[in-house]
């Protein structure tokens, strides 16, 4: 009985910590892993997704509608973005961590300036459970699905899509894919509208969990980073990996000596394992084909 | 005078804009400008002039690894704070009698050094290049801020330090100078403006001559080209970790003297506002090279100083909007660019003649 | 004794054996040609050689020293140096500071500057001297390159590609150049497409075909072969 106890509450730590990182980053993930741009106001646009959430929850909309809304205002937003900023960059991927940067501040310090400091939060909905005298969130198990239904769908869209066969093409043989009347252009503009609109829908998903404030964002950049530099530029291969290695040091860190340690764990994990795989783990997977 | 010569020699070449007797004409009017100003000003004014200086030495750090080594470090922070809170849980243990605090910077530089040598080792012989060396520089400063924050229980102490998690640590005491009839005890004032000043030109100038050393040859090869660099034989993980260290080590200085400026350091000050304002500064100014980002860090804080009289917010949109104007309009920097602009028009004007 | 030799040297990206079992032996003070069809994995015996890829199994020696693990600064420190096909230098430095990047440890400091405006007499660059390495026209840039290469004075001298983009009368110009050099002691390794240029220049020709040595000798012999002749029409037809 006490071994399943322990088992369990080992598992949802796990879980826990999975959904976590293979939602922070998995925005991110997708616009690095087909335009090799780092998005740094990608915490801004998790924090755009979470108070268009929690906005449209108090004004009467069922969660999950709300949360798709979030997600969709963080896509539009993130096409806006890549139509005034972005696309003027892409002969510079790194000057575009730069400008985005740049954007992150204006997001945050925005924010302060327009809706104050903090925001009123919505409860976490479903209630808990016990298991073995312990109590457990019904929510997070819902994160830890939608996670996996994140991956899920991406690998869907990415496969059995027109957008998704246009876009491999494209990152894979850009001119190529131009020769062939993919219009790369749009490719990468809808890209970059899906990756906001992912960092947007985790924004909305963890909206009930969590404090509002406009630096929210940054709860999510580091473990988003961690994970896209261990997985390498691949979402299937490299991300989902990544979270699952991650997840454990992080779970397995954080039982130890709490939340702090977690985070420290994933950057010693992190600094061992790009010595070691310099592409990450997508790039040691791939590194047979190249 | 030949020896005169020859140090003007080594400060002057192509890897930095500004050189000739008019430059160095003017180098010494502004110098003397600087040197006279606490003249013309009261001692509250200069002291938080001197506000200003402290974070030159990060800026000229970052021109150096990021303008002129090419790798994007966006952690410089991260030493900054470390040497910070160095010189904090030195200073608050052992006091500031017999001139401990001048050892206390020094030793809180090497600390910020070898975090650097260790961090940089990993980074550069580990081949990470571009993108994800800003990221992961970028999140151990991140990891850092939230480790000093949740510090605030009376067990987070080394000695009689109390680390003080989010509100940070204070009191530390000032830089202090044994004077024989009383030591100097360098408050935000006129003689703290003299040393801070000092150091700046020093740091200058010394930079000048590395980037134009043969050093500074290879480093500004290796951004141009890393491949070939290595292929005419040089280890190029070593120069990235050595231009990495020299910058970590400046910014240090910077944490070091801002601690002893205002007598406080906290977490904040490695968090990610407080990361993307030294990028600010290079960026808009014009990172690859020294002279523009030492014109630059300072015109833009002078700016973010004004601003901020209408709240921090607003100089931060302000300096968020700079950025990216300047990512997308100038990118290397608008002092290169005027700087580029009066050279042209300077050229065609002597064609006119 | 040879300068450069591999022994059973082998590359495999997964499924692919891109580089056979090969050996190659380079006599000192010999212009070598790889050549061979598209695809026979000439750039990567080249990489292997440089360093930039490790092999998989087998050897390399230069000068009798086994340098198959030593990394490529180190191996360019023990007397190579390469010349790439796209043009690999610092185009946001000058001309002159390209050279002064390249030469500044093989030469005093008090004879640098005099020695780099020799070396830029011989590329017909002193002109250009101030300028941005990147303004410089398609030829030029090769030459500088070209110039960067030979500045460390090397025992072996690795040229991929070096008439790529040339004109024929850029190309024969090369091949002089290769030959004085070459006339002067440096022994020279070139993977070349362009069968003039190698009918210049070449003592000794290797073709490889799919990834394994497929012929080796004189360039009237390589011509002569009709296997070596049928591989690049095979090349041709499909």
């Amino acid at each position: 009985m006490d071994a399943i106890t322990v088992a369990f509450a080992a598992l949802y730590q796990f879980g826990d910590a999975f959904a976590f990182l293979v939602l922070s980053a998995c925005g991110l993930a997708v616009i690095f892993g087909m335009m090799g741009v780092i998005n740094l106001a990608h915490g801004e646009f998790i924090m755009c997704g979470a108070y268009v959430t929690v906005s449209g929850a108090n004004a009467g909309l069922p969660l999950p509608l709300a949360i798709l809304l979030g997600a969709l205002v963080s896509a539009a937003v993130g096409a806006l973005v890549e139509r005034l900023v972005v696309r003027h960059l892409y002969e510079r991927p790194l000057d575009t961590i730069v400008a985005t940067w740049g954007l992150s501040l204006i997001a945050t310090q925005g924010t302060l300036i327009v809706l104050g400091s903090t925001m009123g939060g919505i409860g976490t909905p479903l209630g808990s459970f016990q298991i073995g005298g312990y109590s457990y969130s019904v929510y997070r198990l819902v994160l830890f699905v939608m996670a996996i239904a994140v991956l899920a769908g991406l690998y869907a869209l990415f496969n059995w899509t027109r957008f998704g066969v246009m876009a491999r093409a494209t990152i894979q043989v850009p001119h190529m894919a131009a020769a062939l009347g993919v219009d790369t252009r749009s490719v990468y503009s809808l890209t970059f509208a899906l990756g906001a609109g992912l960092a947007g829908l985790t924004g909305g998903l963890y909206a009930p969990t969590m404090t509002l404030v406009p630096t929210m964002g940054t709860t999510f950049i580091m473990e988003a980073f961690v994970t896209v530099v261990v997985g390498g530029a691949d979402v299937f291969l490299g991300t989902a990996p990544a979270a699952v290695i991650l997840a454990i040091v992080k779970s397995a860190m954080t039982s130890w000596q709490g939340q702090l340690f977690g985070q420290i764990g994933l950057l010693l994990a992190v600094i061992v394992v790009i010595r070691v795989l310099p592409k990450g783990i997508s790039g040691f997977l791939l590194r047979e084909r190249t | 005078m030949n020896a005169l010569s020859r140090f003007f020699a080594r400060l002057e070449g192509p890897q930095t804009i500004g050189r000739g007797p008019v430059f160095w004409i003017g180098f010494l009017i502004v110098l003397a400008g600087a040197c006279s100003y606490p003249m013309f000003s009261d001692g509250y004014t200069v002291g938080n002039t001197v506000y200003f200086f402290t974070w030159v030495f990060m800026a000229l750090g970052l021109s150096l690894i990021w303008g002129y080594g090419g790798s994007l470090s966006f952690g410089q922070t991260a030493f900054f704070g470390i040497a910070g809170y160095s010189y904090g849980v030195l200073t608050l243990n052992f006091g500031a009698a017999y001139g401990f605090t001048l050892a206390a910077v020094v030793i809180a530089l090497v600390i910020a050094a070898l975090a650097a040598l260790l961090l940089g080792y990993f980074l550069f012989f580990g081949r990470i290049s571009g993108v994800f060396l800003g990221i992961v520089t970028l999140s151990v400063t991140l990891v850092l801020e939230r480790f000093m924050a949740q510090t605030a229980g009376p067990e987070w102490a080394i000695g009689k330090a109390r680390l003080n998690g989010f509100n940070g640590m204070s009191n530390m005491p000032p830089l202090t100078i044994p004077w024989p009839g009383g030591d100097i005890i360098l408050f935000p004032d006129v003689q703290l403006y003299y040393v801070v000043l000092g150091l700046l030109v020093l740091v200058y100038l010394g930079l000048r001559i590395l980037v134009n050393s043969s050093f500074g040859n290879v480093l500004v090869a290796i951004r141009e080209n890393p491949e070939r660099a290595e292929m005419l034989g040089y280890d190029i993980r070593k120069y990235q970790l050595g231009a990495f260290v020299i910058g970590a080590v400046l910014a240090g200085l910077s944490g070091v003297l801002y601690t002893s400026w205002g007598q406080y350091i906290t977490p904040s000050s490695m968090g990610m506002t407080a990361a993307a304002l030294p990028i600010v500064w290079v960026a808009v100014g014009g990172r690859s090279d020294l002279t523009a980002t030492l014109i630059g860090t300072l015109v833009v804080l002078s700016g973010f100083q004004a601003l901020t009289i209408h709240g921090a917010q607003y100089a931060l949109v302000v300096m968020g909007f700079l950025l990216v104007l300047t990512v997308l309009l100038a990118p290397r920097g608008i002092i290169l660019a005027a700087a580029d602009l009066l050279g042209r028009l300077g050229k065609s004007k002597r064609g006119d003649a | 004794m040879a300068l450069l030799e591999t022994r059973a040297l082998n590359k495999r990206f997964g499924g692919l054996h891109v580089t056979n079992n090969v050996d190659l032996s380079l006599e000192a003070g010999e212009v070598h040609c790889l050549i061979g069809p598209n695809g026979a994995g000439k750039s990567t015996l080249f990489r292997l050689v440089l360093g930039e890829h490790s092999p998989s199994s087998g050897q390399i020696l230069f000068a009798g020293e086994d340098i198959t693990a030593l990394k490529s600064f180190q191996r360019i420190r023990r007397g190579m140096s390469v010349k790439f096909q796209v043009p690999g230098i610092f185009k946001a430095l000058s001309v002159r500071q390209n050279l002064e990047t390249a030469m500044q440890h093989h030469y005093p400091a008090a004879s640098l500057h005099e020695e780099i405006d020799r070396l830029l007499e011989f590329l017909k660059l002193s002109g250009e001297s101030r300028q941005l390495a990147g303004n410089l026209s398609h030829g030029q840039k090769q030459w500088l390159e070209i110039g960067m290469a030979i500045s460390l004075k090397p025992k072996l001298l690795l040229l991929d590609e070096p008439t790529a983009g040339m004109s024929p009368e850029e190309t024969h110009l090369t091949g002089e150049m290769v030959q004085r050099l070459n006339a002067d002691g440096m022994t020279v390794l070139a993977v070349e497409h362009d069968m003039a240029f190698v009918r210049q220049v070449a003592d000794k020709v290797t073709v490889l075909h799919l990834g394994q040595v497929f012929a080796q000798g004189s360039i009237d012999q390589i011509v002569a072969d009709e296997r070596v002749a049928a591989i690049y029409l095979g090349q041709a037809h499909g």
